[in-house]
């Protein structure tokens, strides 16, 4: 899909110009050596550069600044690479009974964990340095969330070591039961028995892509539904979607704690660990939650982000695992369209970005591996990296570097009902008051009346779906009811008005499940709606919701004081559609289509709405020839 | 089929027939026997199941055939002669024409603010197209309904054709429709025509009259200088016509002309269709090979076709500035389809509540679409060959476009499925009859009420919040297999396994957005009101919201 931007834009340069961007892409797309992409020759100007002047330490290495526009949404992603950010995150959720360990300082026991993580409290260091060497790549079980009635979800390689797996697996489970705080048992899910492989998932995608961009638009119209059926994509979206939403179930109504098991524990578990917390966890559906939930369970739980996108050309061992997880996502924002503070466009933009080889986000196959070749380059080019562990690479998160402000207002959701967003309820105005104890976003340490693993009663909160559950212990139900009691709860679910900060389920018969089609068919002209499509609704929404946001800084000003000429910085709006803009002729604007912001024809000419990350690195070709402008754009 | 188990008791309310039904498994939110209410007018078939000797749960009975894709299935006691007595009455009210009783919607007292039977007025519809002008003039014609019985009274023709001219046509067109005209472009003045298929035959008959009079049409738009015929059928079954007495119009006759196929299947193939739509859906939806199946209806592909056809003719006539004819066999089936679809392609007058209110009474109800044949109202003999969901599938092709563009529509989902509910159930005079000359001698405007009082008096309940209204715009919908989606919210709606997302979630955002903006507005307005005494008028206010957000639009 990629190709086809290229493709158009290569029209556009001057042809003077097009032997040097041809020589630069066989150059620089998929190499033979990690060492060879592009983003280390670009990061390594950047040091060069940077040593040149004062201090020498490049910017936009972290954890880059959101999206930077508008209220409240410019906190800073964790990346999960210190101590802090994962101390941080188990306070968040309040978990008990679990703790941070150094073990892995490093990379001392396991080169595709991360070098901090969340273990039991109850097992010790030494304890788990012996227990490492019997999973596969010493991936022990370390934890990814804690839900406020104290189950966890922990995420596991497979024991190889035969003789003592039965042993091993028991002082775990123990251990993790005692971190429960009303001792609940622990449910096991096995992901390979459960769901498609990541061959399958490639064999399904590759069918997809065929279908939908590379056969004759008019040919595969008349067996279309059926045609999609058999590449079978939208039967895995389901099924991923299916488990998750079942270990929500064990997680939230039977309040055990759920260990994900697969062979590595390295791509399926990254997908039903990032779906259960988004289904639960209000947090993980606001941009920076969504940041750093793909930081905690994709980039530095060692996804392999290298081999899975292939940018090396070794293609036995790639698979759209992350897209399948993006797919899913949309799915439930689909369902849920108020319960997300991102857009589709975010999530396509989110894909895209995983086949630009610059982002040292989604550039490795662990962190590891970033820090040792990323020293062994800095060594062979004579870069000083002090106290760094490693180079510094752009950061996907810092949008910045990719997307202008405007553009950015693109990846929020007009829909959002977020906490500074009031919304409206049997006609009367009403602001989400989210107080210290809210479930997400705050820091909340152990309830002071948790005793005995029994929340009192003011510690309850009146609140409808609550997280906070009663822990009077339910009657213990019969195992083989569990299907039964799954469905019972589900269907209670659907029966009740969404809660959109509690828990959201995504419906499951076949159609419920879509193509996305944004995603899927932004580069076939034929598929193209003009001035039509869901953005037209979207289009319509900003514009009231950026009234609202105008009329609401109005109330806010000092009572007395006349009203101000708005200053443009304070009034940058959260949206990308001004209600006093120069689009705010009555109308949909010619230019939206349902592929907006993203479209098949030449559309250079208007650059608040590029397309793809290329499209930006194609747009100005002093980019290639000397890479190092790329950051200071904007 | 749900959970339910039997039916307690039953009692005739109004149109409708209530039923008390009991529970399987009773919800614990439900104290009492749960309460369904079934217009009369939606039941298709009632039959008996089981016998006096039946045994095992369930096994005997009443089974309802709705004619809205909803079954309903009743277990009984077999005790006493409940059934009987309980099938009798159902019968008699369900199919009142079998047993001369009127049609519910005569019994109708209902009283709304507004009268629905004056939201159509042709003169003043051709009127808002700029008619009659110099080409083309309203005839009284058939006034009485003697040149054409299944046509409206009022007709407009070519300035230049003489009432004996019309009725010359009338003999060589099937039913006597002769080609009048639909809707006129407001600026090029093109314009679509509809009729019925000239009588051709098997010997190839030609009609000088007929040939001249296409003419005439052609020759009052200067642009082109062809004429473009599109016969809705697929061309085998146009060939196959001609056995019967009709046919097309042949290049040799039709010189000025050029003709296309579009290819939509008759009433026969759309009635299976759907038939097989049903058996996918209930009593289980097919889940596991949910897109085959639903390829396997070819259902979407039909609405595809539809869809396509109106393309073509809304873009012949917007683009290429060509004059059209569109007819199918007998002109009042797939033709209404494909001119009232075209003219709300053409003209967002018809994209707003009675804008669609006008279109329907205009190309369908009086220009005799067999609402009455079509449907069945009151009648028994649910295998009737006519029957066929002609209208429905319209309808679909509305939703589908108003799917592909949520802005350009002012009514909502709703809006359309309520027009659904009432084509069968007989409360309101609308759809009753086959043509305007039966509903004329019927009295139905004085005797019955219309479906547009019940909506014109509640329109806030059926409008789009997203409409955003746009003169001279043409919507061209992406007729794709990619793009068309099965109606779930009104084809599964009965099913109890299949959860609906009501309200749209996205629509409700909407609205709160709304309440939330004049909320502020009028706080706004307030804040000032209290900081400024002595500006009592707001307007005059310097700070009035009015002036400090210019952009503020009022959106009904």
């Amino acid at each position: 899909m990629k190709h086809i931007t290229s493709a158009v834009e290569i029209q556009n340069i001057p042809s003077l110009l097009l032997l040097l961007v041809c020589l630069a892409i066989a150059h620089y797309s998929q190499p033979t050596d990690l060492q060879l992409l592009f983003a280390f020759e670009y990061v390594g100007k950047k040091y060069h550069n940077s040593a040149s002047k004062a201090n020498g330490i490049p910017s936009g290495g972290g954890g880059g600044g959101g999206i930077g526009v508008g209220g409240g949404s410019s906190q800073k992603t964790p990346l999960f690479e210190t101590y802090s950010d994962w101390d941080r995150e188990v306070k968040r959720t309040g978990a008990s009974g679990w703790r941070v360990c150094s073990i892995n300082e490093g990379y001392m026991i396991s080169t595709c964990l991360p070098e901090y993580f969340v273990v039991p409290s109850s097992l010790a260091d030494q304890d788990l340095k012996i227990f490492s060497h019997s999973f596969v790549g010493r991936r022990m079980p370390f934890w990814c969330w804690s839900h406020s009635n104290g189950s966890a979800l922990v995420r596991t390689a497979l024991i190889k070591d035969m003789l003592q797996q039965r042993k091993i697996d028991q002082r775990i489970c123990n251990a993790i039961t005692k971190s429960h705080p009303q001792r609940s048992d622990v449910y096991k899910s096995d992901l390979d028995k459960t769901l498609p492989n990541i061959q399958e998932i490639q064999a399904a995608f590759v069918k997809l892509k065929q279908l939908c961009v590379n056969e004759p638009f008019e040919e595969t119209e008349e067996k279309w539904l059926s045609s999609l059926e058999n590449t079978r994509w939208l039967e895995y979206v389901r099924a991923f979607l299916k488990h998750s939403a079942e270990l929500v179930y064990m997680l939230e109504s039977k309040r055990l704690s759920v260990v994900l098991q697969e062979e590595e524990g390295r791509d399926l578990s990254c997908i039903v660990a990032s779906l259960v917390q988004v289904m639960l966890d209000p947090y993980f559906r606001t941009i920076t939650g969504f940041q750093s939930l793909i930081q905690k369970e994709w980039v530095m739980a060692g996804y392999p982000f290298l081999d899975r996108c292939n940018h090396l050309k070794r293609s036995e061992k790639e698979a759209p695992v992350f897209l399948l997880f993006l797919d899913a996502t949309w799915q439930l924002q689909e369902q849920c369209p108020a319960a997300f503070e991102f857009s589709e466009t975010y999530l396509a933009v989110l894909h895209d970005s995983t086949r630009v080889a610059l982002f040292g986000t989604f550039l490795f196959n662990s962190p590891h591996q970033r820090v040792q070749q990323s020293s062994e380059f800095a060594i062979s080019k004579n870069i000083q990296l002090g106290d760094e562990k490693g180079l510094k690479f752009p950061s996907v998160w810092d949008w910045s570097l990719q997307f202008t402000a405007k553009d950015r207002t693109l990846f929020h959701n007009p829909f959002y009902i977020g906490k500074s967003m009031p919304c409206v309820q049997n006609g009367s105005v009403k602001s989400f008051k989210r107080t210290k104890k809210s479930y997400s976003s705050t820091l909340r340490g152990m309830p002071s009346s948790l005793k005995n693993g029994i929340i009192s009663d003011q510690e309850l909160l009146p609140r409808r779906n609550s997280l906070i559950l009663k822990v009077k212990p339910d009657p213990p139900e019969q195992s083989d009811s569990q299907d039964r009691g799954a469905e019972q709860y589900f269907r209670e679910w659907f029966s009740k008005p969404a809660d959109l900060h509690g828990v959201i389920l995504p419906l499951l018969s076949g159609m419920h499940i879509k193509l996305w089609k944004l995603c899927y068919f932004r580069w076939v002209p034929e598929a193209q709606i003009q001035r039509g499509g869901f953005i037209t609704a979207f289009h319509k929404v900003s514009l009231l919701a950026d009234e609202v946001d105008v009329l609401s800084r109005a109330l806010r000003q000092p009572q007395g004081s006349p009203p101000e000429a708005p200053c443009p910085e304070l009034v940058q709006s959260r949206v990308y559609f001004h209600a006093g803009g120069p689009h705010d002729a009555p109308g949909t604007p010619d230019f939206l289509s349902s592929s907006f912001p993203f479209s098949p024809v030449g559309n250079l000419c208007r650059r608040s709405i590029s397309g793809t990350p290329l499209g930006k690195f194609l747009s100005g070709a002093k980019i290639w020839l000397s890479t190092e402008t790329l950051a200071n754009e904007d | 089929m749900s959970l339910l188990r039997g039916l307690l008791g039953m009692e005739l309310i109004g149109i409708s027939v209530r039923l008390f039904l009991d529970f399987q498994e009773k919800p614990a939110s439900l104290d009492s026997a749960l309460i369904l209410d079934v217009p009369l007018g939606v039941i298709s078939r009632i039959e008996k199941m089981g016998g006096a000797t039946s045994r095992g749960e369930n096994s005997y009975g009443l089974d309802i055939t709705c004619k809205d894709m909803r079954n309903l299935r009743f277990a009984l006691k077999q005790e006493g002669h409940s059934r009987r007595d309980m099938f009798e009455i159902l019968t008699r009210y369900a199919f009142p024409l079998a047993h001369s009783l009127p049609i519910f919607a005569f019994l109708n007292e209902e009283k709304f603010d507004v009268d629905g039977w004056m939201v159509y007025n042709p003169v003043e519809e051709y009127r808002r197209q700029g008619l009659p002008n110099h080409h083309w003039r309203i005839t009284f014609i058939n006034k009485c309904y003697e040149l054409c019985d299944t046509y409206p009274a009022l007709l407009v023709v070519p300035y230049r054709a003489s009432d004996d001219d019309l009725r010359r046509v009338a003999a060589f067109r099937s039913r006597n429709r002769i080609p009048v005209l639909s809707w006129i472009h407001p600026e090029n003045k093109t314009v679509i025509m509809r009729c019925s298929q000239p009588l051709v035959g098997m010997s190839g008959k030609r009609n000088k009259d007929d040939e001249k009079y296409l003419d005439v049409i052609r020759e009052t738009n200067r642009q082109i200088n062809k004429l473009t015929i599109y016969d809705a059928r697929p061309n085998v079954n146009a060939v196959a016509n001609k056995a019967t007495g009709g046919g097309y119009e042949s290049d040799d006759a039709y010189h000025n002309a050029e003709l296309f196929f579009l290819d939509i299947h008759n009433i026969h193939v759309m009635r299976e269709s759907l038939k097989k739509v049903k058996d996918i859906v209930y009593p289980n939806v097919e889940e596991s090979h949910w897109l085959s199946s639903l390829e396997s209806t070819h259902w979407l592909e039909h609405i595809k076709l539809v869809l396509t056809g109106a393309i073509q003719v809304a873009d012949r006539v917007s683009s290429g500035k060509s004059s059209v004819v569109v007819h199918c066999s007998d002109g009042w089936d797939r033709t209404a389809q494909l001119t009232s679809l075209a003219m709300l392609m053409l003209d967002s007058y018809y994209r707003s509540i009675e804008g669609f209110e006008i279109l329907v009474q205009k190309e369908w109800i009086s220009f005799g679409h067999k609402f009455a044949s079509r449907i069945g109202h009151g009648d028994k003999n649910h295998a009737d060959a006519d029957r066929s969901p002609i209208f429905l599938q319209f309808v679909d092709c509305v939703w589908q476009m108003s799917k592909q563009f949520p802005t350009a529509f002012e009514f909502n989902e709703r809006f359309l499925i309520i027009i659904l509910d009432h084509l069968y159930s007989c409360r309101f005079g609308t759809f009753l009859y086959n043509c305007e000359s039966a509903r004329e001698k019927q009295k139905v405007t004085e005797r019955t009420v219309s479906l547009w009082s019940l909506i014109n008096s509640n329109k806030d309940k059926f409008k789009n919040p997203f409409y955003t209204k746009e003169i001279n715009r043409v919507l061209y919908p992406v007729a794709s297999m990619r793009h068309l989606e099965l109606w779930v919210n009104y084809y599964i709606r009965w099913n109890p396994r299949i959860k609906q997302q009501q309200p749209n979630p996205v629509e409700q955002r909407y609205m709160e957005l709304l309440a939330l903006r004049d909320e502020y507005i009028k706080r706004l307005e307030e804040l000032q009101l209290a900081n400024s005494p002595k500006l009592s008028d707001p307007s005059t206010s310097p700070s009035s919201p009015s002036q400090m957000m210019p952009h503020v639009q009022t959106h009904f």
